[in-house]
């Protein structure tokens, strides 16, 4: 680290009390932590956990609800962003956000003239193609920002972040998406940065990175802060190990007649077998292609799924899980592919068009109409059916989820996560499906409320329900699925069924990033 | 200037409140749900009062009486134009839709001035004059009738919003579309029902209004503004704080002109409105805070 | 280098640029009156257009304000030549009252993004235009008239060649300046530019000021052309109208795009001069017709033109 002339007792940056409450939901509750001079912090932790929020508030991004920051001893609390990164602290963002429609050097020139808004044009360049050199994008630095893929946005937000020299960098999920020979560019690259800067927090995913750049780790779920202490001592504990792979749990499947009393298999499209020609799959993906605009994020992807299966996507971050769940659902238009449903190819129908043939989906994040109360919420989703049926499906949903008849009246947004979640998937139910796509229903959620979650899911797959499962969870999927398909950069790495895959190694190297 | 004259302005300035708030109900909805600043408003409305005027012209109906008749009679005229102009701009930004908006109302401005002269109009009613006695306060008759009709619309459309599934989609929409859309819900049409809806408030109170006042090719632009007020005074999202930042403004004009002349009427709403959009862009009466 | 090669550029524009207007303006010596004064309202609104362009192109901020700073300039102009001033001061008056303006609102208008801020700037013009009109010690709705003598067409087109000349280097310096740089990266997401420490304010600020500035000093010219000014003709919709129409026909840009803009306005203009009613609602079609249909408007038409020319005379 730089020899500062600071008095080198006084910590780079304490967080005191950090809560950040989004009207219900505690993104961050009460969450300290103390950066000494030199060293390099590991933040871990599921997603949902609230990671990138606490990296928004100690960046300047989100003002906190509660709590105070001090960078270098001075109280930064009420800074803004911009005050913030004029102090020496920067940060990149988990998305990329480069300025799209200037080149890459202009990029970082952005950064260094709002440092020194005077300094000579020549020394700006020199130093911003040093910086270009260092991360990797030389050749790329007459090039729109736009034009380049993801993974090189990725280093240009650490170049951008760079050319501000900075004291403190926050690096969000630099590592998300990238093959073992990139990982390791990029631990060289971070343990060179680490000799720039007097501090460095990184958020993470790939372990691997965690363990060979980090010397001290934070472990978040919740919002609050789980464990820390010294890299391997955090990583080998039992407790961070069942919070990243899931908890073991008891995943009976009810059977077929628990099912019936449930009074589910009304709720379903099951059983119609004329909707379904002999042999067609209900679902079918066809070299299927799509990104956003230069961003390739879906390559090549084949995939069945025929009635009755209960099909699981499983794959690390920046995988391409939602997009694929996104495609399907007709709310992002594939460049290249066929997207057949029921034998029919369905490329360019609307979201709605998709919604009426029968595939109904829980998007990620929940996605509940907060104007709109429970009922309104289960009630749009019932669309054209008349009044009686509307009524007799919304009896069955309450069915299932009992707290949703109890709040019906209340907003449908002011429940906790789990019971939003339950709305989702009631929701889902309400034009009642012949397939629905599970997005990432278990993110931010814990194991309790998941067991409720799950049952109900298994409870629906006995009643015939189809299923696309969008999974982090990893043991939760491979308890209920029947096939599995693991996707990694946008392809489809691995496929099986799930008992197949459950024993893979390969699997375990996909998400824990070692070859042990 | 006795306090009688000044309470019946007052009074005057509550009820002509609630006819502009009927009439701002239109830009509310728009752009609460489909983001779109409809700057042809004010043309809308005049053109409502310019229905109202032929209608009584031509057929002798009352346009108080056929009130309705003028508000679908709109509704009918521009649902086809959110398909042919706004919906295959969808994508390219929020300012596109806006400035189409503003071509149709130039469109508007001058096809009123070819077809229906540079002359000041009035609907001429007899109660449009007559005055009208609560207690002590003395109204133009018409103000009474206006704010009472105007109100009961708002009711009207309030329920449309909140108790139908009609109402459901477009709340929905509005929040979010993609998860609309991913439910069932066909966004592109509710968007142009909702255009229709607007254009029908804003020609329902336009009517109204050319039988309180007198209308021309070029008054839109004033009521525009005002519209834009109230909507910003009362937050998106609420339509009986639309009412009340209506009932707000008309009070405040009337103060206004009463404080400083008539002609500072309009100017003291305007000034109100850059206030509020200085202070609290999201409204004075929304819930949410920044 | 990059470097020298930009900074070439620049001087090769520059140069090009002032042969031009040196060449007009020895010519102008044998231009008609009817060439004069048309000539010298395209200048004008080229003029605005591209200080528009720097807001809204360059900035992201999308004003429908422009009256409110070619009103306050014409009327400043007028007012202090009338207290015996010379052009010159009166010019340096017209454009720091413009400033002012800028500043005062500044902190108003910029708490609003998007859209808000269009109508903000909207309601602005339309204040001020109702206040003048009933401001009497501002001359109320009769407004006021210039005592001095108004120079000839050969002047004020010279004047408007001149304003014109300066306002293009001056928007070729701060396009290709670092300030360009800050101003776009502002533009694009000011979130990320507030996380690598641009003060958004600031830049929008200097942005907002500048185009103010030579939209008053536009109305000053005007002001002076007409030799009075009344709160109809220079706070009027009409110069935001008009900006607005050559922007969106013109294209979004510098030159090319405000050339092309400015030339079909005003020729429209001429064209249809006795039938302004029809004038303005064939301008409404046309604009909803470019937005539809040719969003990059007639430059971006040209340059595609050009390409393929370009493309079929290589083949």
């Amino acid at each position: 680290m730089n020899g500062a002339p600071q008095d080198a007792a006084v910590p780079l940056l304490v967080a005191s009390g950090l809560s950040k409450h989004y009207g219900g939901v505690r993104a961050i509750d009460e969450v300290s932590l103390t950066l000494p001079r030199g060293t390099v912090l590991g933040v871990i932790g599921p997603n949902g956990a609230g990671k990138s929020t606490l990296i928004g508030l100690l960046g300047g991004a989100l003002r906190p609800t509660a709590g105070r920051i001090q960078f270098d001893g001075v109280d930064v609390t009420g800074e803004p962003a911009a005050e913030r990164a004029r102090r020496g602290i920067g940060r990149t963002y988990q998305i990329p956000r480069p300025f799209l429609d200037m080149t890459v050097r202009e990029n970082l020139l952005a950064a260094q003239y709002s440092l020194e808004p005077f300094i000579g044009r020549q020394r700006a360049l020199d130093a911003c193609d040093g910086i270009l050199e260092r991360t990797g994008l030389a050749d790329a630095a007459n090039l729109a920002a736009r034009a380049l893929p993801l993974l090189r946005r990725k280093r240009l937000e650490v170049a951008r972040a760079l050319a501000l020299k900075p004291r403190l960098l926050l690096l969000d999920e630099v590592g998300a998406g990238l093959v073992d020979s990139e990982v390791g560019d990029l631990i060289a690259l971070i343990r060179a940065l680490a000799r720039e800067v007097q501090g460095l927090i990184i958020i993470e995913h790939v372990l691997r990175i965690v363990r060979e750049c980090c010397g001290e780790l934070l472990v978040v779920n919740f919002g609050r802060k789980l464990a820390e202490g010294h890299t391997a001592a955090v990583l080998a504990s039992e407790q961070v190990a069942a919070v990243y792979l899931g908890t073991a749990h008891a995943g009976a499947i009810p059977s077929p007649q628990a099912a019936a009393a449930t009074g589910l298999a009304g709720l379903v499209q099951a059983n119609a077998p004329q909707a379904e020609p002999a042999g067609v799959p209900l679902l079918e993906l066809r070299d299927l292609h799509a990104g956003y605009g230069l961003a390739r994020v879906l390559t090549g992807i084949d995939l069945v799924v025929r009635t009755g299966q209960a099909v699981a996507i499983l794959g690390t971050n920046g995988a391409g899980k939602t997009t694929l769940a996104s495609v399907i659902s007709g709310l992002i238009r594939p460049s290249a592919g066929e997207l057949r449903i029921d034998g029919v190819n369905r490329v360019g129908a609307g979201p709605h068009q998709i919604a009426r043939l029968g595939i109904s989906q829980c998007m990620e994040g929940r996605r509940i109409f907060a104007p709109l109360s429970v009922a309104e919420n289960l009630l749009l989703a019932a669309g054209r059916a008349s009044k009686a049926e509307r009524s007799r499906r919304l009896d069955l949903v309450y069915g299932v989820f009992p707290v949703l008849r109890e709040r019906r009246a209340q907003g449908g947004t002011s429940m906790s996560g789990g019971q939003q979640q339950m709305l989702a998937i009631g929701r889902a139910l309400m034009s009642r499906p012949r397939l629905i796509i599970f997005d990432e229903i278990s993110l931010g959620l814990a194991p309790v409320v998941m067991d409720q979650l799950y049952a109900a899911l298994a409870a629906l797959r006995a009643a015939g329900l189809t299923m696309l499962i969008v999974e982090q969870d990893v043991q939760r999927a491979l308890d209920l699925a029947d096939e599995v398909h693991v996707m990694e950069h946008g392809r489809i790495a691995l496929s099986g069924t799930a008992t197949q895959i459950r024993d893979n190694p390969v699997l375990r190297h996909l998400y824990i990033g070692t070859a042990d | 200037m006795d306090l009688q004259t000044v309470t019946d302005s007052l009074v005057s300035g509550v009820l002509l409140g609630g006819i502009l708030a009927l009439t701002a109900l239109g830009l509310s909805i728009a752009l609460g749900v489909m983001r779109l600043v409809n700057l042809a408003h004010g043309e809308i409305l005049v053109g409502g009062a310019y229905l109202g005027l032929y209608l009584l012209r031509w057929t002798g109906l009352d346009p108080v009486l056929g009130l309705l008749l003028i508000g679908v009679l709109m509704a009918v005229l521009v649902y086809p134009l959110h398909g042919l102009l706004l919906a295959p701009l969808s994508g390219q930004g929020l300012e596109a839709p806006m400035m189409t908006m503003f071509g149709v109302s130039i469109i508007l401005q001058n096809a009123f001035l070819l077809f229906f002269s540079a002359d000041t109009r009035s609907i001429d009613r007899p109660y449009a004059a007559t005055p009208v006695h609560i207690g002590s306060i003395t109204v133009p008759q018409i103000y009474l009738i206006g704010f009472v009709i105007s109100v009961i619309v708002i009711v009207l459309v309030h329920l449309l919003i909140a108790r139908t599934r009609f109402g459901r989609e477009l709340r929905a929409s509005a929040a979010d579309p993609g998860a609309a859309a991913a439910n069932g819900v066909d966004v592109r049409r509710v968007h142009a029902l909702t255009f229709a809806l607007g254009a029908a408030c804003a020609a329902m109170g336009g009517t109204l209004i050319g039988i309180a006042f007198s209308f021309s090719p070029t008054s839109g632009a004033s009521y525009l503004l005002t519209g834009f007020a109230i909507v910003v005074l009362g937050g998106l999202g609420n339509i009986f704080a639309t009412l009340v930042a209506g009932v707000a403004l008309g009070l405040l004009q009337s103060l206004g002109g009463v404080v400083f002349g008539d002609g500072y009427r309009e100017l003291a709403g305007l000034v109100l409105f850059l206030v509020v959009l200085a202070i609290r862009p999201q409204g004075l009466l929304s819930g949410r805070g920044s | 280098m990059a470097a020298d090669a930009s900074a070439q550029r620049v001087a090769a524009l520059a140069a090009g640029l002032l042969i031009v207007f040196l060449a007009l303006a020895l010519l102008s010596g044998w231009f008609s009156d009817y060439a004069l004064e048309l000539g010298g309202r395209v200048l004008l609104l080229m003029t605005l257009a591209e200080a528009w362009n720097l807001l809204a192109g360059y900035g992201g901020l999308v004003s429908l304000g422009t009256a409110s700073f070619v009103g306050v300039g014409a009327y400043v102009l007028v007012g202090v030549m009338n207290r015996g001033a010379g052009l010159p001061l009166a010019c340096l008056a017209a454009g720091l009252a413009a400033a002012a303006l800028a500043l005062l609102v500044s902190r108003a208008v910029f708490r609003l993004r998007g859209l808000y801020f269009t109508v903000g700037t909207l309601a602005l013009s339309e204040a001020l235009r109702l206040f003048m009109i009933n401001f009497q010690p501002l001359g109320g709705a009769t407004g006021l008239f210039l005592s001095p003598d108004v120079p000839g067409l050969r002047g004020l087109f010279l004047l408007a060649l001149g304003l014109f000349a300066a306002a293009t280097i001056l928007m070729e310096l701060a396009t290709r300046s670092r300030f360009s740089i800050l101003l776009r990266a502002v533009r694009d997401d000011e979130d990320a530019a507030a996380q690598i420490g641009v003060r958004p304010f600031r830049i929008k600020l200097l942005a907002f000021v500048f185009a103010s500035v030579l939209m008053g000093l536009g109305g000053a010219l005007q002001g002076l052309k007409l030799g009075a000014v009344e709160p109809y003709g220079m706070f009027g919709l009409q110069w935001t109208v008009n900006v607005l129409a050559i922007v969106i026909i013109g294209g979004q840009g510098l030159r090319l795009a405000a050339l092309l803009g400015s030339v079909f306005v005003v020729t429209l203009g001429e064209l249809l001069a006795s039938y302004p009613a029809l004038h303005l609602a064939i301008t409404g079609l046309i604009l909803i017709i470019v937005i539809r249909f040719a969003p990059q408007g007639l430059a971006g038409l040209t340059i595609r033109l050009a390409r393929r020319l370009r493309r079929s005379t290589r083949a």
